[in-house]
């Protein structure tokens, strides 16, 4: 059975040669002051959204629920799981979307987490 | 299928509104250039090189709407190459530029297009991302929403106009 924990990515903030941010614009960014300002170094995890091809990084202060899709077995980003919510969401994999669009027989319009898939006319 | 670096040095990364064009020369932005080409986004860094205290919203978004007249070519410390050179060329290369010659992308402010925050203090700050195996950023076809990626830097997000060096690794199929 997959793991609900992919692979994560890596991502690396180095103000230790900098003044780094100050605490207004730190929370205007939705970081952490103290994560990144001067002298500091944050090192974080990244995922990407099961259901968009888009990459989010883990807070691992976090103490609210993260967006989970028991279909893919896999945290999905926040707009996912808003968009998840809607009376006319269509699941769907990131994979599945990639693999209709590259097919050719497939457009995407919309946005990523909530994507249009319309066929083409000239593939039927 | 092969890696590729898409590097940009001096460039005064300006600040610009989401959802408003974002200014020529101050952006990288990467396209893909067929309907069925996917393209993954493996790693992103960003070197400030400010000479003052300049915090700098980046963001790894995607384009609302894409550059328009054509990427005007890359110049200066600009560039755009193979990771192996014996790499075969694509037959639809994808499209990256810092401009465009009549209109230039606008970055998503869509609450439902994911984005990647970047943000540093340009004054000496250094920020790297980098995807692990299957957990990459990915474009899928050529036109917004999903066909496009752009690092800019956001004036909504707080962020001030600041000089660096960044490159993007892609790796297009």
């Amino acid at each position: 059975m997959a793991n609900v924990l992919k692979p994560e990515g890596y991502l690396f903030v180095d103000h230790r040669a900098s003044p780094g941010m100050s605490p207004d614009v730190a929370r205007n960014m939705g970081l952490d002051p103290k994560l990144v300002g001067e002298g500091t170094v944050f090192e974080a995890a990244t995922q990407r959204c099961c259901h968009c091809p888009s990459v989010f990084i883990k807070n691992p202060l976090r103490t609210r629920e993260r967006g989970h899709c028991y279909k893919c077995n896999g945290y999905i980003c926040d707009a996912c799981e808003i968009a998840s919510k809607s009376p006319d969401y269509v699941h769907r994999h990131v994979n599945e979307v990639i693999d209709k669009v590259s097919s050719g027989r497939y457009a995407m319009s919309g946005s990523t987490s909530l994507p249009i898939l319309t066929r083409t006319p000239s593939n039927g | 299928m092969a890696k590729r670096i898409f590097a940009s040095g001096n460039v005064t990364f300006t600040a610009s509104a989401a959802g408003s064009q974002a200014t020529g020369g101050g952006y990288m932005t990467v396209v893909g250039s067929a309907a069925t080409q996917i393209t993954d986004i493996l790693e992103v860094m960003i070197s400030g090189k400010a000479t003052a205290s300049t915090v700098a919203a980046m963001y790894l978004n995607r384009a609302s709407t894409l550059g328009t007249g054509g990427a005007v070519a890359l110049a200066g410390q600009n560039s755009d190459g193979a990771m192996n050179p014996a790499t075969a060329a694509l037959a639809s290369p994808v499209v990256v530029a810092v401009d465009y010659t009549t209109n230039e992308a606008i970055p998503s402010s869509t609450v439902t297009d994911g984005r990647l925050q970047l943000g540093l203090n340009l004054f000496g700050g250094i920020i790297r991302w980098n995807a692990a195996p299957t957990q990459q950023m990915t474009i899928i076809s050529a036109s917004a929403p999903g066909g496009s990626v752009i690092l800019w830097n956001s004036s909504s997000g707080g962020g001030s106009s600041g000089l660096a060096d960044a490159h993007i690794i892609y790796e297009s199929f």
